[in-house]
């Protein structure tokens, strides 16, 4: 008699993992995945249960002027953190002067350690008409003080994100930039290309892909802070997330906040996909 | 697992440990002031009152939204046999609907203090009958604003602002209705002024048709806004007439006198409330319907409803208004003291020109309207 072997279950091989990853993956479906499912759920469910688009078209008749202020102002903060960043970065890496290059290094990045609301509060005192920036202006002579006005809209956000998100991506892409091998730059140089033409033609084009992460995260915290809109924008159009907010606050709405929600997941969504895209692709470059 | 057990056990056995000693869980909803006037006055009186209890104040954040919180964790443990909160502090338009859902339970009558409350605010919650379910801890009233250094004749009226907010563009400047409720009441004044159905909104019934005629009264808002600057919250106002930005604007009374007594405000301002008035609210105390402590609840609110208390705690030291009988408080009070609060507005003017809130529903549809046509 000849006993058959069956061949080992191919699930019974991923049980140790499986076990080994279940606390990390429980915790993120219910922390992350649950509470996301049921927003979206529910930016289409009616009181009495049934499927509809009400909330959504709530969300857009009233907001909508908002969500593309909010697409706007996360743009224009995006270029502003590009523009700043690489500037930063590229002086860390290529500046001449050490004793400039040491101060820039010590000061870039205390911002990081500044909580929102804490640079939502400077900001708002800091960009206000009669505030400390149009103040200092005026008493330097450098600005009439009839011209002086109230920087507390959209440029006022701009500011602020930028900097508190400069400082992030300047550490990420100053990284990268000091791992670029020397010998591109230095060739480059010897040819007589000038540092800014360096910095754009030869630098930046290696580590664009660390600039786009840092982007890209800076896009998901820029689109979920609550604080800074709230202290520094007055009025209408203002950040989905006041809105939400405003929402749940003064209507106890959770539905049409949710729909309003499921616009900030649209648009984190297409970051979250290039992201994703970019990593797998590196990982791959560094596997092969 | 056993570990996240273990933990579980431990932290539960830690949070039981002084309910053995008894405590008195107070929520409150409003700005931090109102979790500093718990904790640093009303618990630790209550606490010297009486011997081995333990107050424990939490704050569920300003305006509506921290009655909506507090709303939400009754609600949330609606089927449970206890509930974790014994003394609740929320504003009008939850205590409603809080009443409604049968989350409260009337408490007025066993309170020592009961008769002290002469309020209609006591009896009617924005268009919700709430007698003996809430006890006001206080009035606070929404008020404009000046500087007289800039508005030597301050205008009268919601009428006379306009022509004035006209000849003075951004001169004026309120938070909107997305920034806070001194933005909020200015704008339900405004309905209140020109809608043509001031008393309908406040007392109801609500009709959903009514809001089509609100038309001319939501234009001109929107004509005034483009005259008027928009400020970022409550506070945002105090700070932009610091600023000299602006000249007048709407504010919570009792703020504007901390921040004149805290040295925060130029104290030459003045405030008005203007024909045909502006709103205002209390806040109320309230013992949800399972509290496990109902009994000390009770006691806790009778002190804090007191009128010594009232005089000392809400008057003297907050500048608000007393919730209960103000003649009850005025005892209690120098003949100074008393007059600080109605300085610049008079107890006549007050009792004339201090309007409820509009009807919860109104109050919903205005904020709505007001975002379709104004804000859009």
């Amino acid at each position: 008699m000849s006993t058959v072997h069956a061949p080992p279950s191919p699930l019974r091989g991923m049980l140790p993992g499986l076990l080994l990853i279940a606390p990390a993956l429980l915790a993120i479906a219910l922390l992350y995945v649950v509470p996301l499912a049921r927003s979206v759920i529910f930016a289409f469910v009616d009181a009495e249960g049934g499927l509809t688009t009400a909330h959504l078209r709530t969300a857009i008749e009233l907001y909508g002027r908002d969500l593309i202020f909010t697409v706007l102002v996360t743009l224009g903060s995006l270029a502003l953190i590009s523009v700043i960043s690489i500037a930063i970065a590229g002086y860390l890496t290529l500046g001449a002067t050490p004793w400039a290059v040491t101060a820039l290094r010590w000061l870039y990045r205390w911002p990081l350690f500044i909580p929102f609301i804490v640079a939502g509060q400077t900001a708002r005192s800091f960009l206000a008409r009669n505030g400390l920036m149009n103040g200092l202006l005026i008493d330097s002579g450098l600005m009439d003080p009839a011209l002086a006005q109230s920087l507390l809209d959209w440029r006022g956000l701009v500011l602020t994100f930028a900097w508190k998100q400069v400082p992030f991506v300047t550490l990420l892409l100053a990284g990268a930039m000091a791992s670029v091998d020397r010998s591109t730059i230095e060739a480059a140089r010897n040819m007589g290309a000038g540092r800014l033409r360096c910095l754009l033609q030869i630098v930046l084009p290696q580590v664009r892909g660390t600039l786009l992460v840092g982007l890209i995260l800076s896009l998901v915290t820029i689109l979920s802070v609550l604080s800074v809109p709230l202290m520094v924008i007055a009025g209408n159009p203002t950040m989905m997330t006041a809105m939400m907010a405003h929402r749940v606050t003064y209507y106890g709405d959770y539905a049409v906040a949710n729909a309003l929600g499921l616009f900030s997941y649209l648009i984190t969504a297409v970051a979250a996909y290039v992201y994703l895209r970019m990593t797998l692709s590196q990982h791959k470059e560094g596997v092969r | 697992m056993k570990r996240s057990v273990f933990l579980g056990a431990a932290f539960s056995a830690v949070l039981s440990l002084p309910a053995a000693a008894q405590t008195l869980n107070v929520v409150t909803a409003g700005d931090t002031n109102m979790v500093d006037y718990i904790n640093d006055y009303l618990g630790p009186l209550f606490e010297e009152q009486n011997p081995g209890v333990t107050v424990r104040a939490l704050g569920t954040g300003p305006g509506d939204g921290g009655s909506q919180a507090l709303y939400e964790k009754l609600a949330a443990q609606k089927d449970n046999d206890v509930w974790d909160v014994d003394v609740g502090v929320v504003h009008q338009r939850m205590a409603g609907q809080m009443v409604t859902e049968g989350l409260l339970q009337s408490y007025r009558d066993r309170a020592a203090t009961g008769d002290l409350v002469t309020t209609g605010s006591a009896e009617n919650a924005l268009g919700v009958d709430v007698g003996g379910y809430v006890m006001p801890m206080f009035q606070s009233q929404i008020a404009i604003a000046y500087n007289p250094a800039l508005v030597p004749n301050p205008p009268q009226s919601y009428a006379e602002l306009v022509d004035w907010a006209k000849a003075n563009p951004g001169q004026f400047g309120y938070n909107g209705i997305t920034g806070g409720m001194a933005g909020v009441g200015f704008v339900f004044g405004w309905m209140y002024a020109f809608s043509d159905m001031a008393d309908a909104l406040r007392s109801g019934p609500f009709d959903a048709a009514a809001a089509e005629s609100w038309g001319p009264a939501l234009a001109s808002l929107k004509e005034f806004n483009s005259v008027a600057t928009i400020t970022p919250g409550n506070a945002g106002t105090l700070d932009a007439m610091n600023r000299g930005e602006i000249a007048m604007g709407p504010v919570w009374m009792d703020m504007f006198y901390t921040w004149v007594a805290d040295g925060r405000l130029n104290p030459d301002l003045k405030l008005l409330i203007p024909a045909p008035g502006m709103p205002g609210q209390p806040m109320y105390y309230v013992v949800p319907e399972k509290a496990a402590e109902a009994d000390l609840a009770v006691k806790f609110i009778e002190l804090a409803t007191s009128p010594e208390v009232q005089a000392e705690g809400i008057v003297r030291r907050f500048n608000w208004l007393p919730g209960i009988d103000a003649n009850a408080v005025k005892e209690n009070l120098t003949a100074e003291e008393w007059s600080a609060l109605f300085t610049d507005v008079s107890p006549e003017v007050l009792a004339e020109r201090g309007l409820a809130m509009p009807q919860a529903d109104y109050f919903r549809t205005i904020l709505e309207a007001y975002e379709r046509q104004v804000a859009n």
